[in-house]
């Protein structure tokens, strides 16, 4: 008797802890999105036009982008209006983009290690070590379990966290000016970016 | 000269005791009002979202340290307070003037001049000679196995490194540099950042590490070999050059992408020195396997052994 109920138990955790589990792991979607980033940047017969929208594909599938303007906002997402959230995310991905497409004229070359995972229920951490020419680089990815996939909501470079960085200035920038400062600074952002 | 130097550590002492905290472990809901600074959203637990840490006591308790990654994830941004804000941009908008119209423009001429190898043989000589503070501040922080690796790193470059111009430590070893400085010995005894400051040409700094960095010049080698001094800043203003000729614009990239460039390196000054304080994220152990399984090279190994 007593075994028909362990087994019971055991049967219905793992149904359970399927949903989440039997999925690709976080480190399989790192790995994987690292992968696809890299053949993109390599590839010497794609312009950089045509690189810049597969890798902004590829943000939209791999990125929450939504966990991230949250966090990047904090206390303010919770005051915002429903307008206000979609058009900060809105120019916070533009700006994203912006941002980090800019680069790939930088890459030049550098391998990825994948150290570690750790899942605690719909969370995990990944670390990971960038190795090109003297740098190493520890990079660790904030991942969220959202939609059926572990998407990231947060890169940590050598300790110093992208969102952090973001909210820090953001949530300072609407202290003193409010959404609408804030929402000026990041259109004349964007400009410039798209401009240069 | 240490007696000098001892009312300041002193006074130092008292002002950070007024701020001090051990940032990493301080709960989110107790944080102390001096240390979260204008930076921060204050008291107000951010994000009432599913992320709640105190569900998970058990896994805690299971798992011990493992987990501070997992709960710092929604602490409220109290990284350094900045009562001098308008003094402390003041000096941000001449460093970017100098950098941009001076520093720059110069490291670029020597970039175009010097080769690659020589700069970066330039920068190792400099490394090297520093071994003093980072073997120094590893000791005062207890980490003897990072003491080890500094002392070790320092014989192998300076005998079979030819005077430290080689880094065969890493090329050949695979035992890396472990960088410590005093700020960092002072916070990784509980001490706050006292307050945040942006030093002319240096940058970025903090009470507590500006006057890490002051207490580290005196294990400098540079000081006890009778140059004199315009000699010494001449030394300085070239391993800085050399420096600068080696980054990749980092300092443009801040300035082009963020919405403030001073608030973003504020955060990024903090975040990082949070990081050098607290307990190392990566196992060197673990990167250094594939390579060094039998680690007969690797002094790191040796050390662990008996700490």
């Amino acid at each position: 008797m007593a075994i028909t109920k362990k087994l019971i138990i055991c049967l219905l955790a793992f149904f359970l802890a399927t949903p989440v589990y039997a999925q690709p792991g976080p480190l399989n979607a790192i790995e994987s999105m690292v992968d696809s980033i890299l053949e993109v940047l390599d590839d010497k017969g794609m312009s950089l036009a045509e690189k810049k929208a597969q890798l902004s594909g590829y943000a939209h599938r791999f990125l929450s982008i939504e966990a991230m303007s949250q966090r990047t906002l904090g206390d303010y997402w919770n005051g915002a209006t429903p307008e206000q959230r979609d058009h900060f995310t809105y120019l916070f991905t533009r700006i994203l983009e912006e941002t980090y497409l800019n680069r790939i004229d930088d890459y030049s070359g550098g391998s990825v290690k994948f150290l570690q995972q750790r899942v605690r229920d719909d969370r995990a951490i990944v670390d990971t070590m960038i190795i090109a020419d003297e740098i190493q680089l520890p990079v660790q990815y904030r991942m969220v379990y959202e939609g059926g996939s572990w998407r990231v909501f947060d890169i940590v470079i050598e300790g110093v966290s992208l969102i952090m960085n973001y909210r820090a200035s953001y949530g300072e920038i609407i202290r003193r000016q409010g959404y609408d400062g804030l929402f000026r600074l990041m259109e004349e952002r964007v400009a410039a970016l798209t401009a240069g | 000269m240490l007696k000098r130097l001892l009312p300041l550590i002193v006074a130092a002492c008292i002002v950070f005791s007024g701020c001090a905290a051990i940032p990493s472990k301080t709960p989110a809901n107790t944080a102390d009002p001096a240390m979260t600074g204008p930076v921060g959203q204050q008291g107000a637990p951010i994000d009432g979202e599913s992320f709640d840490a105190d569900t998970d006591k058990a896994f805690d308790d299971d798992f011990g340290g493992w987990n501070d990654d997992f709960n710092d994830w929604d602490a409220p941004v109290k990284l350094i307070a900045d009562p001098f804000e308008p003094i402390n941009r003041g000096v941000f908008w001449v460093n970017d003037k100098l950098y941009f119209y001076l520093f720059k423009p110069v490291a670029r001429g020597y970039r175009a001049v010097v080769p690659r190898p020589a700069r970066v043989s330039a920068s190792n000589f400099f490394n090297n000679l520093a071994t003093p503070v980072r073997a120094g501040n590893a000791l005062l922080q207890l980490k003897l196995a990072n003491f080890g690796t500094e002392t070790y790193r320092f014989i192998v470059n300076s005998t079979i490194g030819v005077a430290g111009l080689f880094d065969p430590a890493t090329s050949v070893a695979g035992v890396r540099r472990v960088p410590a400085d005093f700020g960092q010995t002072l916070g990784t005894y509980g001490f706050g950042h006292g307050f945040y400051l942006v030093l002319p040409i240096v940058g970025p700094s903090s009470l507590r590490d500006g006057t890490g960095t002051f207490v580290d010049s005196f294990a400098d080698p540079f000081r006890y070999s009778g140059v004199a001094t315009e000699d010494l800043l001449l030394i300085r203003a070239f391993d800085s050059t050399n420096r600068l000729s080696l980054d990749r614009d980092t300092y443009e990239g801040i300035v082009r992408d963020a919405l403030d460039p001073y608030l973003f390196i504020r955060t990024s000054y903090a975040q990082r020195r949070l990081a050098q304080i607290g307990e190392p994220v990566y196992n060197l152990n673990i990167l250094q396997a594939p390579v060094f399984d039998s680690d007969i090279l690797n002094p790191l190994e040796w050390f662990r052994l008996w700490q």
